[in-house]
Order: structure tokens, then C-alpha cells, then sequence
């Protein structure tokens, strides 16, 4: 390849390079939240659809047509939050789960409020839900009320933020317990819950399909 | 129930208790003294217990400050990325300010840093960050800086004195209010990069690192994460300083301690006197009240109006003048001996915070106490025969 | 009505009352005559429940007030005994009217009822006039009258007066006998135990007891 070429494949890869050296925690935690600052500020009738690609896009920010003066980390804020997260339809967020004074675990009985942290709860149709203080108590009741299930939702260990059960990732026998004791903590992605076990010593991440009754009930 | 108080009853009470009258003032003041200290004790505590909460409130569950020689000093950009991927950390801002010292009138302000788009753990930087958008070169000024500036003939700008001498001119964008409380006096919000300049900071420099952790129970495991992984820092937790704070004015610390056991003996002294009886006079009386048809319960009756007038008179005036001395006064003296020992709350505004546990407790100790002392040795001599009375 | 049955009252070593029975009826005037130690202070005590006998039977209307409890005998001197001391027994720092009001205070009457009796029986012996005044402020038959106020107010069945003009001069003693002739009415039982000879020939008194060394001598 001559010289000039190469040179021009760096140029174009170079974003792309640049951009994979932010984190995934890095880009949600501080990115987004200051890309969604910027635009909701300076100028919320950007239409991101118009750029037909992430570079045209942080370019148009850059040399300040498309969004007034900005300087370099706030371009890429803003370019990375419209790119990754206006661009693409909104999914449906996951409802919070939701606790009020009476709520009590569907197995043993708590009152869930005192550990609002814990809950999870599984949906039917129709309305019906059960909540439960923790994900041991719901497994025990998973087990045995299979059929019908529309969703089931935990809380996300590490940003308490609901998430789907069944795409979620299980530390067990880790040096943290829940309300009832040895607990299986949930993740929402993989490397978290590798993070925790290391950290907390519990054992290897479980996906969802993975748990079965035995794991229930040997757990304490 | 209004029915069942015996207004002819409490009457002679009161008369027994104006007939002697320089003992019972002595007393109603000495327990209305006693209460009113105890009183204002518990306000204050409280008072500023709620306030510190509410000041802690707003700090971050982590500061990170960097240090060498265990002296404080910045940080750079690159702390904030590693900091922001650990697990359980929510947000990571880096902060920017400091203190300036305007010798020409003897004060001191604080300037506050803040990026137009970062979110901050302090309510008040994210108020005016949505409210306005800064210059680089413009500032916003609490009232009480824009008065003392207005004072230097400062009106649209100030000229800050770098650290090589220069000059720093900084335009006064607006003015802000906060409420009096603590720390938020003489402050002074301008961009990160303006205070940086002012304080001779490298471009790309913090101060501390604020540190939010969404699940508390990861925070001491994070803290600990980043012990590790930053060996020189001095991590600084919300949940230690909250701790810091009970610690001492928990009331096992020896302030407390003091006050109670006084309040102890002297509320004793006042009890014993009464614990004695009846004198002669009164023994005499009581008597005559037997004989003219009055029985054991109703004698104790008075005497239980008796008591309860005092007692219940006395400490419903300390506790107003508690109320008045805390909250009217702002405690003077008392004030003094408490900040003593806590810089965090040095002029603040008293938050009228009443813990009702305390003011029952109070009552129920001092109260009842009394009136027994003044039943119960009057129930011996109710019970003697009336014909003493004879002779 | 009243009645004594073989009352013995002994005092440590002395004997106050050897083996006395006395009858009284009802709207008797009767008076108790002799020395200071002849018991006739006792008797007073007795009939009045202010003393319980060593042996032998008080009763009075049919009730054995010799064995009432303390918490009666004082509720049977309320309503029934008005009982005018030898030294008055007023309470010097109160006014006429607080001195009088005493007996009634317990009963938490209402007002209207508490202020009519006062006023009847405060007029009636003509001290409403000061009834404000403090009692030590008063001259010696002032306070004569408002003991003999107090114990009419609550129209006793029984008065019983113990020596009752032995510190008066002559004129105040003759005035008192002339309140003592007005107080007598056919419902009304008064006693009265004095050694002042003015009492021995009075036409309204219905009988004259002699009383010596513990016993009674004769019941003219």
C-alpha cells in the first residue's frame, strides 16, 4: 500500500480508534449524560438523522456549523450521545419496580420497603404481579409458576437500575448477602458480574438459563 | 375532662402555694432555669444536627484528594476515566476551587469552579449552570460577596491578584442568593478554566474528584478499591464525617455529660426540701381539713394540684424561654461553647428543628418526679388521725 | 339518735372514757357540762368519727360510725357533722369566704349551688360584708362567726361546738348563745360542750349532761 494511502486509512480509522479508547462505562456514566446536557441547552433542534454517518456528524460539531462553539470534549459528548442513543428508537425502558408501605415478599412475607434495593418482582398477564425481597425468594416461586410469565425484573447491583432477568448475569457466594441471606446478586452485562465476583470472591457469572432448583435451595 | 378538674380545689392549691410565697418563686424559677438549659441544649443539638445533615447532604459519597507527603495537591484529567470505570461508581467529577483571600477587606472567598454541562452533587452549581451560561471571563457572586465587592467600589468586574502579581479581570455576571447557612456564605461560581488561571492550576488539573456510588453498600468496598489503586490519595467518605459528627454531639460527650449531672443535683436539691413534709403549720391544717370532712384523697388532690401547678407551669415557661433564647437570641453564649469545636458550621442559620422526643423526655423526668415529692410526704400525714387537731 | 354504748377510750395509760352510754334524739339540744379532762372532748371527738372508740359502739342514725374507715368516717363528717372548735381552727392567711367554702370544696359542687349556700349562710350570720377580708385581719367574734359559718354551710344534721366561748368576753358570749338559740330546728342535733355556767339555765336547752372524771353522771 503507498505511503498516502496508508496515511489515508489511519485518517479514517483514526475516529474509530479514538472512540474505542473510551469505555462503555466511561461513555455512560460521563459522555452521554453531558451529551444529553449540551443538546437539551444549546441546540435541541439538531436533527441527528441528517448525518449520514458518527464522523460527519463529530466534524459538523467540531468546526461549529452544526451546533455554535464548542470545544473538543464537548463535541464528542454530544456526537457520541446523539450517535448511540438519540439516533436509535427509544426501546421501551423497563417500569421500576415499584414498592409501596404494604408490598410484602410473595414466599416469606417481608415488607419489601425496608430493602428497596432487593426487590424483584415477576409479571403474568393481565395485571397480576408478585414481588419478592430478593432473587432466592422468586426462584423458589419461578420454579413452580413457569407458564404464563410476560417478564420478570431485577435490580442491577452495581446502578439499582431495573433490568431484565432473563438477560442479566448471577454472581452466588459472594461475601455480600441479601435481606434473606447468601443471595444470587444480578448484572446486567457479563464483565460487571466478573468484576463483582473477583471483588466479592462469589464464583463465576450464571446466566439466567443457567440457575436451576438445586442451586435454590442449596444456597444457604 | 375539663369537668373532672376541680376548680374550687385548685384554687385552695394555689392559695397554699401564694402562702408561701418566696419558697414557691424560688423553686418555680430555679425549675423553670434547670429546664430551659436542658431545653436549649437539646434544641440547639438538634438544630444543628439538621443542619449538618442538610449541609452533608449535598456532598458526594467519595472525595478523592491527591496528596504527596500527605499534603494535598491536584489532580490531573486521567484520574477522572480510571475512577469512572470501576463498577459501582455512578458519576466522577472532578472539581475545581479554592480560596481567595481579598485582603483589602479582610475576607475570604470561596470560588467554585463548575463546567457549563457536568452534574453536580451540589444543587446549587446545577441551579445556575440550567440558569445562565458564563463567559469565559464572567463570574456569579453570592450576595454577600456582591455587597462587600459594592463596598470596594467594585461594581461590574473585580481584579483578582494572580500568583505572579498579575492581574485577573473578571466580569460580574450576576448576582445569586443563598440562604445564610454555613459554607455557602462569600462564595463565588465562575468556569473551571477561570479559577484555574486564578490559582496558577495546570490546564487540565483538579482539585479533589466527587465520587457518587448509586448502591451504598459498595461504597466502603470502592473506597477501598481506590485505595489501592491510588496509594497516595486521602479518600474522604460522606458516611465518616456524618459519623465524625455524632461522635460528638451524641450526648454521651462530656458537654452533655456536665449539664445533665448539674441539672441532676440542683433539680435534687429542689426535691429535697420538699421530700422532708409537711412543717407544723401545714401538718396542723391538714387537720382541720379532716375534721371538717376532708378525706385522704382529696388532701392528696390538692396537693397533686399543688405540685402540678408548679411543675407544669415552670417547665412550660422554661421551655418558651428555651424557644426564645435559641431561636430569638440564636444562643448566644451557648452557641460559642458548642462551634467550638465544629468549623464546618460557623455562622449558620438555626433551623427551627424541634425533636419532640427530647421535650417528652424532659417532661417526664422533671414533672412527675416533683409531683411525688410533693404527694408523697403529704400522704403519711393525710392519713393521721384528726384529733391532733383537738388538743 | 345518737347513740353510746358502754364507749371506752383509753389513751396509753390514762382513761379518757370509762365504759360511757348516752343517748341524744334527734333536734336535742343538749349541753355537755364539765372541767377541762373530764371527757367531755372525747365524747365531741366520738360522735363526730373524728376518734374511734377502745372498745363499746358509736352509732349515729343507725350507722355504726364507731367501725367506719377512715375514707367514710371523713364523708359522714362532711354531710352530716358541722363542728365549731374550741380555737376555730380557721385557716388565718385565707378570706371569710375561702374559711367558709372549705368543707364544700371536695364535692366539686356546681357554682350556682357553691355561691347560694355561701351567700345564705354568710348573710345569716352577717359577715358577707367582709367576706373578702383575711381572717387574721378580723376581730375575735368576727371570727367567731365564720367558724360557726363554716360549720353550717353544709347543713350538718349534728353541731357540735367544744367550748366554744371560752375565750369571749361576756357580751360576745351572750351573742353566740343568742346564735345558738337560732340555730335550733327540729332536724338539727346540736351539742355542745362547755364549763361556762351562762350555758347551765338556758330555757332552749332541752338537757344538761354531767360529765366527771370519764363518766357520766347524770342525764337531767
Amino acid at each position: 500500500m503507498s505511503f498516502s494511502k496508508l496515511f489515508f486509512l489511519l485518517l479514517l480509522l483514526s475516529p474509530f480508534a479514538f472512540s474505542a479508547e473510551i469505555s462503555q462505562a466511561i461513555k455512560e456514566k460521563k459522555l452521554y449524560p453531558m451529551g444529553e446536557k449540551i443538546f437539551t441547552k444549546k441546540c435541541p433542534n439538531l436533527e441527528v438523522n441528517n448525518y449520514k454517518s458518527y464522523e460527519q456528524l463529530l466534524k459538523a460539531l467540531q468546526n461549529h456549523s452544526a451546533c455554535g462553539t464548542l470545544n473538543t470534549k464537548y463535541s464528542q459528548a454530544l456526537a457520541l450521545y446523539l450517535w448511540d442513543i438519540k439516533r436509535v428508537e427509544k426501546i421501551d425502558a423497563l417500569q421500576e419496580i415499584k414498592i409501596s408501605k404494604e408490598d410484602k415478599c410473595q414466599v416469606c412475607g417481608m415488607y419489601l420497603h425496608y430493602y428497596p434495593n432487593w426487590v424483584c418482582e415477576i409479571d403474568y398477564p393481565k395485571g397480576e404481579v408478585y414481588k419478592f425481597d430478593g432473587i432466592k425468594d422468586m426462584m423458589q416461586f419461578y420454579f413452580n409458576h413457569k407458564k404464563g410469565i410476560t417478564v420478570i425484573l431485577v435490580k442491577d447491583y452495581y446502578t439499582l437500575k431495573t433490568i431484565d432477568a432473563r438477560e442479566a448475569f448471577y454472581v452466588i457466594r459472594s461475601d455480600v448477602l441479601g435481606p434473606m441471606g447468601n443471595e444470587f446478586i444480578p448484572f446486567r452485562d457479563k464483565k460487571s458480574a466478573t468484576t463483582f465476583s473477583l471483588d466479592h470472591r462469589g464464583k463465576s457469572p450464571l446466566s439466567f438459563k443457567a440457575l436451576t432448583e438445586k442451586m435454590v435451595r442449596s444456597i444457604d | 375532662m375539663i369537668k373532672d378538674i376541680n376548680f374550687y380545689l385548685a384554687g385552695y392549691a394555689l392559695k397554699s402555694l401564694l402562702r408561701d410565697k418566696s419558697k414557691n418563686i424560688f423553686i418555680f424559677i430555679v425549675f423553670s432555669l434547670l429546664v430551659a438549659l436542658l431545653a436549649s441544649t437539646f434544641f440547639l443539638s438538634a438544630s444543628m444536627r439538621a443542619e449538618y445533615h442538610q449541609l452533608i447532604k449535598n456532598y458526594p459519597d467519595i472525595v478523592l484528594t491527591n496528596q504527596r507527603a500527605m499534603q494535598d495537591i491536584p489532580y490531573n484529567t486521567d484520574v477522572v476515566n480510571r475512577v469512572l470505570n470501576l463498577s459501582g461508581v455512578s458519576s466522577t467529577v472532578g472539581r475545581v476551587y479554592g480560596k481567595y483571600a481579598f485582603s483589602q477587606a479582610e475576607t475570604v472567598f470561596t470560588l467554585l469552579g463548575i463546567d457549563a454541562f457536568e452534574n453536580y452533587a451540589n444543587p446549587l452549581l446545577n441551579k445556575l449552570n440550567k440558569k445562565y451560561s458564563l463567559d469565559d471571563n464572567a463570574m456569579l457572586v453570592s450576595s454577600s460577596v456582591a455587597t462587600i465587592l459594592k463596598q470596594n467600589y467594585y461594581k461590574e468586574y473585580f481584579n483578582f491578584i494572580k500568583e505572579d502579581g498579575s492581574r485577573q479581570k473578571v466580569q460580574i455576571a450576576d448576582t445569586f442568593y443563598t440562604p445564610k447557612s454555613s459554607a455557602d456564605a462569600n462564595l463565588i461560581v465562575m468556569p473551571n478554566e477561570l479559577v484555574r488561571k486564578i490559582f496558577g492550576f495546570k490546564k487540565s488539573e483538579f482539585t479533589d474528584i466527587a465520587i457518587m456510588v448509586q448502591n451504598r453498600e459498595e461504597i466502603g468496598f470502592i473506597a477501598g478499591k481506590l485505595q489501592e489503586e491510588f496509594p497516595n490519595a486521602k479518600i474522604t467518605l460522606k458516611e465518616d464525617l456524618l459519623r465524625e459528627y455524632e461522635n460528638i454531639y451524641n450526648f454521651r460527650s462530656g458537654f452533655f455529660l456536665t449539664v445533665f449531672v448539674i441539672a441532676f443535683f440542683t433539680f435534687f436539691i429542689i426535691i429535697y426540701d420538699k421530700l422532708s413534709g409537711p412543717n407544723s403549720a401545714q401538718k396542723r391544717e391538714i387537720g382541720i381539713l379532716k375534721a371538717i370532712g376532708w378525706r385522704v384523697e382529696d388532701i392528696l388532690k390538692a396537693k397533686l394540684y399543688e405540685g402540678i401547678l408548679i411543675s407544669l407551669s415552670a417547665y412550660i415557661f422554661g421551655i418558651i424561654l428555651a424557644l426564645i433564647y435559641v431561636y430569638i437570641f440564636k444562643a448566644p453564649y451557648l452557641k460559642a461553647i458548642f462551634l467550638n469545636n465544629y468549623t464546618l458550621l460557623s455562622d449558620y442559620r438555626l433551623v427551627f428543628h424541634i425533636d419532640i422526643q427530647t421535650v417528652v423526655l424532659l417532661f417526664f423526668v422533671s414533672v412527675p418526679l416533683y409531683i411525688a415529692a410533693t404527694i408523697i410526704p403529704s400522704w403519711r400525714v393525710a392519713t393521721l388521725d384528726a384529733d391532733e387537731v383537738m388538743r | 339518735m345518737i347513740t353510746l354504748k358502754n364507749v371506752v377510750k383509753q389513751y396509753g395509760n390514762s382513761l379518757a372514757l370509762d365504759s360511757v352510754s348516752l343517748k341524744l334524739e334527734e333536734g336535742e339540744l343538749v349541753v355537755l357540762k364539765g372541767v377541762s379532762g373530764s371527757g367531755k372532748s372525747t365524747i365531741l371527738s366520738l360522735i363526730a368519727g373524728l376518734l374511734k372508740p377502745t372498745s363499746g359502739e358509736v352509732v349515729v342514725d343507725g350507722k355504726k360510725i364507731s367501725k367506719l374507715p377512715d375514707h367514710f368516717a371523713a364523708l359522714y363528717r362532711r354531710d352530716n357533722i358541722g363542728f365549731i372548735f374550741q380555737k376555730y381552727n380557721l385557716i388565718a392567711d385565707l378570706s371569710v369566704k375561702e374559711n367558709v367554702l372549705l368543707p364544700l370544696v371536695p364535692m366539686n359542687l356546681p357554682r350556682e349551688e357553691l355561691e347560694s349556700l355561701l351567700e345564705k349562710t354568710l348573710s345569716s350570720l352577717n359577715i358577707k360584708a367582709k367576706e373578702k377580708s383575711l381572717v387574721k385581719n378580723l376581730s375575735g367574734g368576727e371570727q367567731q362567726r365564720v367558724a360557726i359559718a363554716r360549720a353550717l354551710v353544709n347543713n350538718p344534721k349534728i353541731i357540735i361546738a367544744d367550748e366554744p366561748t371560752a375565750n369571749l368576753d361576756e357580751k360576745l358570749s351572750l351573742e353566740f348563745i343568742e346564735m345558738l338559740r337560732a340555730m335550733k330546728s327540729k332536724n338539727r342535733t346540736i351539742i355542745v360542750a362547755t364549763h361556762d355556767p351562762l350555758f347551765f339555765n338556758l330555757d332552749f336547752v332541752d338537757r344538761v349532761i354531767e360529765v366527771q372524771k370519764a363518766k357520766i353522771l347524770s342525764c337531767l
